[in-house]
């Protein structure tokens, strides 16, 4: 069997194993960029567009934080925890692919909160997002960097409440100390320098660089650090995945 | 099946040995050889040391020395090899939530390499097998513990596989579907598929299992066909009891475990122990009794030290 059919018998049960539960979490991350987007909107009167602009695209990179780096390690926590990882690792599959099929998995939760939160906020604040193919190829690499950090921290982590508890941290670091909802200049300079080592800074600045005429936007170096997150977060994680105790 | 001594082994397992990192040994130089067509009982405690040696088998875990080889291939440098050879049932209630117990079939039917159309035939036919048809369309959270296991065990030999290795199948499944679930085994055997079973259900796979091992302590500590086994008890009885209130047991009578009816006696002490229940009958507390040979669980019992026992009864 190869490993595109593997690939596409692992997302299939992925997806069919959460066929109860992955509408309503698309929703939620609907609700979840749309509400953020306009809770925050509240506290800033008078937004300028360029200031909604921001607002907007950093809550939609949201979606890709909280399915990536929140629900995907939390899920797989609870799966390793469960046994239900090990189950399938008993089978003749290729690890990458399972490993595909969960970030797959992660893309198709996400993507709608992500969309409607960029058309919603287009509509509320009356901006105008343009289009560069180079957006499709950043929306890839946020899915990747950002799913591929979220599989190896659950696959590291010894616990499960180890797992939740940091996913917990790291919502709240990205939604009120990091550059995916704040301008980078309203930060701390400690702030500033550690958003460099954090991969939603150039998830948010890609979809930025790609959608937006904001300045000061850097899409060659977002997509070369998103491919080097992605990379070696996946290899990490395959490595982890391949390891026998 | 008739098994041919002189075939090479299916799974062959030499001077095994697991360590884990805090220094527990939880395998201790374990060597075993199941033959083509045999279903090999691993019996042994909790804690015994039976799921780490299956996991080194699926190549989930490393041994730290020893070898293990799969068709004279050596399955700890290719566990690759090993799960593509392998159909397990693993010991736990995995929950795979919303997926259907056909799904479950059919996927892992074609996991192991089965086409489309095959693996939904063959996912029909265990499901008129083992009584799973009414539920192919359940979701695996809503079925019940007994019909995940059941599931878990179709999922298990849905494609063929060189050796099967069967983690307490029988767990949770009630008794009409446990007689389904044993005769399945018994028919896998006898089409010649090599079955290694872990279990604790001693009296229900005593009719199906060709040879049988005791671990205790990550050690073997007995090795044999039941039959050679029983001779360790040869020279016992086994004595069934339904009492209906406080008696005090016979002498001569051994209880099997600290909180069972179930008493071993030598066959001298026959007459003796036939007037204690006649006794005991006519002072109105015997409400009823079995005697016949040993059983395996009687080998067991047998075999393993007194807190083992404990251990293994709780």
């Amino acid at each position: 069997m190869n490993v595109v059919s593997q690939y596409r018998d692992l997302l299939g049960i992925q997806l069919r194993s959460m066929r109860d539960e992955v509408w309503m979490i698309a929703i939620i991350q609907v609700m979840l960029g749309v509400g953020l987007m306009l809770g925050t909107g509240y506290l800033i009167p008078n937004i300028s567009d360029m200031s909604a602009t921001f607002l907007v695209t950093g809550c939609a990179v949201q979606a890709f934080v909280t399915m990536g780096l929140v629900m995907l390690p939390q899920l797989l926590a609870q799966s390793k925890a469960e046994g239900r990882i090990e189950y399938f690792l008993t089978m003749p599959v290729s690890r990458e692919a399972y490993l595909l099929a969960l970030i797959t998995v992660v893309a198709i939760t996400a993507l709608p909160g992500v969309a409607f939160t960029l058309g919603f906020g287009a509509w509320v604040y009356g901006l105008s997002f343009g289009f560069e193919p180079a957006f499709l190829a950043v929306t890839v690499l946020c899915i990747l960097s950002l799913a591929g950090v979220g599989v190896a921290l659950a696959m590291f982590s010894p616990h499960q409440q180890l797992v939740n508890a940091t996913t917990q941290l790291i919502i709240f670091y990205v939604l009120f100390f990091s550059p995916v909802i704040l301008p980078a200049s309203q930060l701390p300079e400690v702030l500033q320098q550690s958003a460099k080592l954090a991969p939603p800074t150039y998830a948010a600045d890609g979809v930025r660089a790609t959608l937006t005429d904001l300045p000061g936007t850097n899409l060659g170096k977002d997509l070369v650090v998103m491919s080097g997150f992605a990379v070696g977060s996946i290899a990490l994680s395959a490595f982890a995945i391949r390891r026998r105790g | 099946m008739t098994l041919n001594p002189g075939a090479p082994p299916v799974l062959e397992i030499r001077d095994l040995v697991k360590r884990y990192r805090n220094g527990t040994l939880a395998n201790d130089r374990i060597s075993l050889a199941l033959r083509p067509g045999e279903i090999y009982g691993l019996l042994g405690p909790n804690g015994a040391g039976k799921t780490t040696l299956v996991r080194q088998v699926l190549g989930v875990l490393k041994p730290t020395s020893g070898t293990i080889t799969l068709d004279g291939r050596d399955a700890v440098a290719d566990p690759g090899f090993a799960r593509a050879s392998i159909g397990f049932l693993p010991q736990g209630q995995f929950d795979l939530l919303s997926l259907r117990v056909g799904e479950l079939i059919d996927y892992s039917a074609r996991l192991r390499g089965m086409s489309t159309a095959d693996a939904r035939r063959r996912r029909d036919e265990l499901a008129g097998q083992l009584d799973l048809g009414p539920f192919l369309q359940t979701s695996m959270h809503a079925a019940s513990g007994g019909v995940r296991r059941m599931a878990g065990f179709a999922a298990a030999i849905a494609a063929p596989a060189r050796l099967l290795v069967l983690d307490e199948p029988t767990n949770d499944v009630d008794p009409i579907r446990r007689q389904l679930l044993w005769n399945a085994i018994g028919e896998l055997g006898a089409n010649g598929a090599t079955v290694l079973l872990v279990t604790h259900n001693l009296a229900e796979a005593e009719r199906f299992i060709d040879r049988l091992a005791i671990i205790d302590g990550g050690r073997i500590v007995r090795e044999g066909t039941p039959g050679a086994l029983r001779s360790l008890v040869t020279d016992k009885l086994r004595l069934e009891l339904v009492l209906t209130g406080a008696v005090t047991p016979h002498p001569a009578l051994t209880r099997e475990h600290a909180d069972s009816g179930t008493y071993l006696f030598d066959q001298r002490d026959l007459p003796a122990v036939s007037n204690w229940l006649t006794a005991v009958r006519e002072a109105g507390f015997l409400s009823d009794f079995r005697i016949g040979p040993p059983t395996l669980d009687d080998i067991y019992a047998a075999v393993m030290t007194p807190s083992r026992q404990l251990e293994a009864v709780s």
